[in-house]
C-alpha cells in the first residue's frame, strides 16, 4: 500500500548526468544534498528540497536572474498516509521573464508538520499557506496571520487530510446551537 | 498566425462623453430608445421581440442536444430496454440511481426490479447516458421535476418509462456519435 | 487610528479640529453590492478606508475531497461548478491535465471545437462580469444588454453540449459530443446578435461620465505589486504585463489562431473595464477562425483505456463493451506521477495539478483557482481609498465564489 502512495519516486528516472532542465541543475548545483531528488515527468521541472532549505532555495529561486521566479503560483499540500514522510508541501513557480516553471515539494513528517513560511518573498503565499493549514493542518512558521480561511476557527480537523471522512459531520455552533449529531438524519431519505 | 500585443484606447474615452454629457445622454436615448421601439412594435404586430419568455406558458426552444431528465427507454412491447447492469450506477457521480435487478423467462432475461432515480440530486450531467451499453437511459428534455415532499423526488421506474417515439430527437442525436 | 500613517497629514490636520475614531463597517456576506458571496471588514476614517479584510469561505463545498473519492471521469461535474459562469473553461483545464498524466493528444477537430468551448465560456465570463459591475454602479440597462447577450452566448453552450450552465462537456480523450454540420451558421448567427448587443453595452457605458469617473484611477496597484501577489489575468494586464497563458504557454490551437493580447496602461478599473472589452472583440475573432478552420475527422481518442468507443462499436463488438464496463467502473488509470496544467480561465491562470497513484480516482486533484488570488489583492487595492471605491475595484476583480472558495 505505501509502495502505491508514491508518485513522485516511482516515476522518477535519475540520469548519470544528473537533472535535464537548468533550473533543476542550478539547484542541484547550488545546494548539493539539501536537494533531496528531482524529476521531470511529463516535463514538470520537480525538486524536492529539505526543509531547513527552503527559504534559501526560494530566494535563489527568486533572486538569481538566470531563474526569477517573480510569481508563486500555488502552494498545497499532498497527504500520502501510510507514507513516511507522510506531508509534502508542493509550490508551483512561474517565471514571466523566462516563461518557465518549477515545483517544489517538501516532504514533512507526521508529528512535525511545520515549515518555514515564504510569505515575506511572495505575498501570495499569505493566502495560499493559509488556506493549506485550513485543509492539511500544516503550520507555517514566521506566517504573519495563520488562521482558518474557509472554513471557522471551531472545526474540528482537517478535511483534506486522508484520514477525515468524507462523510464526517462537525458540531452545530452558535447561540442554540445542539451539541449532537442526530440519529435520524432527515437530510437522507 | 501570430499572438500580438495591443495596448487598449483610452483617448477616445475622454471626449465621448461631449459637454456635460450630452453626447452621453443622446447617446443612452437612442440606444434604449431603439430597443423600445423595436420591442412595441414588435408586440404590436404579435412578434415579440423581447428575450424574456414567459415560461409556463410559453415554451423554450431546446436544442437536440438538450440534457432534461434522464429516463429509460420503453420498447414497443412495453418493456424497458435496460438489463440492470448497473453500469450508469457506477458512473453517476452523485449516486442518485437505484436498482435492483431481477430475471424473467424473456428473450432478454434480465431486468430492473426497481429502477429508482433522486431527482432531488441528479444533477443532469449525462455520465449515465454515456455509461450504458443498451441505449437504454437517455437524457429526454423533461424538466420539470418538482415535488411537494423529499420523497416525491425520487422517481420510479414507472414513472420514468418512455416509449421510443417520444424521444426521437435525443435518440437521433444520441445516435449521431455511433461510429465516432 | 489617527496615527495611522496612511491618513497623511491633511487628516492629522483635521484631527487637530475633530476629535474622531473610525467606523466599522462589514460589507456582505450577501450584499447587493458584492458581486458575489463575501464578507468584507472595513475600518473607515469618514469615508476613506484605513484598514479591511476579506473573509471568503461562503461557498466552500470541499471541491477537491469530492473529486478525490470519485472516478477520473466523475469530476467533470464538479469542475463545472468551480467558475459557473465559464464552466467549458474548467473542464477543458482539467481534462488537459489529466491528458497530460496520460500522455496524450487529442484529435485535431476536438483541439478546434476545446477552443470554440473555451473562448464562449471566456465570452459568458466577461459579459456577467461587465454587466455586473454596470449594475452595482446602477446602470441597470447596461446590465439587461449584456445579460441578454450572455443568453446567446449560452445558447452556444446549449447547441454544443445541450446544458446552459453545468456544461459538462470535456472529456478525458474527448468531448461528449461533435458538434452538426449547421453549428458554422449558427453560430455566425449568435456572434452577430452578440456584436450588436456588445455595441449597445459600449455606447451606453463608455461616453458615461458617470460610469468614467468611478472607475478612473480607482483600485490602482503597481504591476510589481501585483506579481507578488500572484494576480493574472485582466488585472495583471490592464497594468501592462501581456502575461496570458494563452499566449506564454500555448495550448490546444491557440498558437495557429491570429489573435491579440491587449494591454493597459495605468492598472485601474477603467482599464480592467477596457481589457475585457476588449478580450470579447478577440474572443469573437478566435471562435470566427475556429469555426472557419474546424477539420473533419474524430473528435475522440481512439483509446479504449482513456475513452469510451463510440456506442456503434459498444453494441456490437466484445471488446468494446468490455472496454466500457472496465473504465466505467474503474476509471481511466494513468500512470504514477504528478503534473501541474494552466489554462487561461476568465479571471487569470486556472492550473490543475493531479497526482496519480494508478488508479482510477485522482489521488489528489487541485484547482489553482485565478479568483483566490485575485480576491487577496483586494485589500491592498482598496487602502486608503473611498468607500465607493470598493463596489467597482471589486466587481473588476470578478471573484467567483464557486472557483474561490472550492
Amino acid at each position: 500500500m505505501a509502495e502505491e502512495q508514491k508518485p513522485a519516486e516511482a516515476a522518477e528516472a535519475p540520469a548519470p548526468s544528473g537533472p535535464a532542465s537548468p533550473i533543476l541543475k542550478r539547484l542541484v548545483d547550488g545546494f548539493g544534498d539539501k536537494i533531496l531528488s528531482t524529476h521531470e515527468f511529463r516535463g514538470d521541472a520537480t525538486a524536492i528540497v529539505d526543509r531547513g532549505a527552503l527559504i534559501d532555495v526560494c530566494k535563489l529561486l527568486r533572486d538569481d536572474p538566470e531563474l526569477a521566479f517573480d510569481f508563486l503560483m500555488d502552494v498545497t499540500a499532498v497527504d500520502y498516509i501510510g507514507r513516511v514522510p507522510r506531508f509534502e508541501v508542493v509550490y508551483h513557480f512561474y517565471s514571466l521573464a523566462k516563461n518557465h516553471r518549477v515545483r517544489i515539494k517538501v516532504p514533512l513528517e507526521e508529528g512535525d508538520p511545520k515549515i518555514p513560511s515564504v510569505a515575506s518573498l511572495w505575498p501570495s503565499a499569505d493566502w495560499l499557506e493559509r488556506e493549506t493549514w485550513d485543509m492539511y493542518g500544516v503550520k507555517f512558521e514566521g506566517h504573519p496571520n495563520l488562521k482558518r480561511i474557509y472554513l471557522y476557527e471551531e472545526f474540528e480537523g482537517h478535511p483534506l487530510r486522508k484520514d477525515y471522512p468524507k462523510e464526517k459531520r462537525q458540531p452545530l455552533i452558535g447561540p442554540g446551537a445542539v451539541h449532537k449529531i442526530p440519529e435520524n438524519d432527515d437530510l437522507t431519505i | 498566425m501570430a499572438v500580438g500585443v495591443i495596448k487598449i484606447d483610452r483617448v477616445s474615452l475622454k471626449k465621448a462623453g461631449g459637454f456635460m454629457g450630452i453626447n452621453a445622454m443622446l447617446k443612452g436615448l437612442t440606444v434604449t430608445g431603439r430597443h423600445f421601439f423595436k420591442n412595441l412594435f414588435g408586440w404590436i404586430v404579435g412578434k415579440p421581440q423581447v428575450f424574456t419568455v414567459m415560461f409556463p406558458e410559453q415554451d423554450i426552444a431546446k436544442p437536440p442536444s438538450f440534457r432534461g431528465m434522464p429516463v429509460l427507454v420503453q420498447m414497443d412491447s412495453g418493456k424497458e430496454r435496460c438489463v440492470a447492469c448497473g453500469l450508469c450506477e457506477w458512473a453517476c457521480p452523485v449516486d442518485c440511481i437505484h436498482i435492483e435487478p431481477g430475471e424473467t423467462e424473456d428473450a432478454i432475461e434480465r431486468y430492473p426490479k426497481v429502477f429508482d432515480i433522486d431527482m432531488g440530486r441528479c444533477m443532469y450531467c449525462g455520465l449515465c447516458e454515456e455509461a450504458c451499453p443498451e441505449e437504454a437511459i437517455v437524457m429526454s428534455s423533461r424538466i420539470e421535476i418538482a415535488a411537494f415532499t423529499r420523497a416525491g423526488t425520487i422517481w420510479h421506474k414507472t414513472d420514468l418509462l418512455t416509449p421510443v417515439d417520444e424521444l426521437p430527437r435525443r435518440l437521433d442525436y444520441v445516435r449521431r456519435g455511433y461510429q465516432r | 487610528m489617527a496615527d495611522d500613517p496612511k491618513n497623511g497629514s491633511a487628516a492629522e490636520q483635521d484631527a487637530l479640529d475633530l476629535d474622531f475614531e473610525t467606523m466599522e463597517l462589514k460589507v456582505g456576506p450577501s450584499h447587493p453590492a458584492t458581486h458575489g458571496t463575501v464578507r468584507i471588514q472595513l475600518k473607515l476614517d469618514g469615508e476613506r478606508i484605513v484598514w479591511s479584510e476579506v473573509e471568503v469561505g461562503y461557498l466552500h463545498r470541499g471541491f477537491e475531497k469530492e473529486c478525490e473519492s470519485g472516478l477520473y471521469y466523475q469530476a467533470f461535474p464538479y469542475t463545472d461548478r468551480l467558475n459557473y459562469v465559464s464552466p467549458m473553461i474548467n473542464n477543458v483545464g482539467y481534462a488537459l491535465a489529466v491528458e497530460k498524466l496520460f500522455g496524450v493528444e487529442v484529435p485535431p477537430r476536438c483541439q478546434y471545437l476545446r477552443t470554440i468551448a473555451s473562448e464562449v465560456s471566456r465570452m459568458s465570463d466577461h459579459f456577467t462580469c461587465l454587466g455586473a459591475c454596470a449594475l452595482e454602479l446602477g446602470a441597470f440597462t447596461a446590465f439587461l444588454y449584456g445579460v441578454e447577450a450572455r443568453e446567446l452566448v449560452w445558447d452556444i453552450h446549449d447547441e454544443m453540449c445541450g446544458a446552459r450552465v453545468t456544461c459538462n462537456y470535456v472529456r478525458i480523450g474527448g468531448i461528449s459530443a461533435d458538434v452538426g454540420p449547421e453549428f458554422k451558421a449558427f453560430v455566425d448567427e449568435k456572434l452577430a446578435q452578440i456584436a450588436k448587443l456588445r455595441k449597445d453595452f459600449e455606447d451606453l457605458l463608455l461616453s458615461n461620465p458617470i460610469f468614467i469617473e468611478r472607475m478612473e484611477n480607482t483600485g490602482l496597484l503597481p504591476k510589481e505589486q501585483l506579481i507578488a501577489l500572484g494576480v493574472t489575468g485582466p488585472l495583471l494586464r490592464a497594468a501592462g504585463v501581456p502575461y496570458d497563458v494563452r499566449r506564454a504557454q500555448p495550448y490546444l490551437v491557440y498558437d495557429k489562431i491570429d489573435w491579440d493580447v491587449p494591454i493597459g496602461e495605468r492598472g485601474d478599473n477603467m482599464d480592467r473595464f477596457l481589457i475585457r472589452i476588449n478580450e470579447l472583440n478577440q474572443s469573437t475573432r478566435i471562435i470566427q477562425q475556429c469555426v472557419e478552420q474546424l477539420p473533419d475527422g474524430p473528435v475522440d481518442l481512439n483509446d479504449p483505456h482513456v475513452r469510451l468507443a463510440g456506442k456503434g462499436r459498444v453494441y456490437n463488438k466484445m471488446e468494446e463493451l468490455i472496454a466500457q464496463f472496465k473504465l466505467v467502473t474503474e476509471g481511466p488509470k494513468p500512470p504514477v506521477g504528478e503534473v501541474y496544467q494552466a489554462v487561461e480561465g476568465g479571471n487569470g491562470e486556472l492550473g490543475f495539478y493531479v497526482v496519480s497513484d494508478g488508479s482510477g480516482s485522482p489521488y489528489k486533484l487541485r484547482a489553482r483557482s485565478p479568483s483566490f488570488s485575485n480576491t487577496a489583492a483586494l485589500t491592498p487595492m482598496i487602502q486608503g481609498q473611498m468607500l465607493a471605491d470598493v463596489i467597482p475595484t471589486f466587481d473588476m476583480i470578478n471573484m467567483i465564489g464557486g472557483e474561490c472558495d472550492r
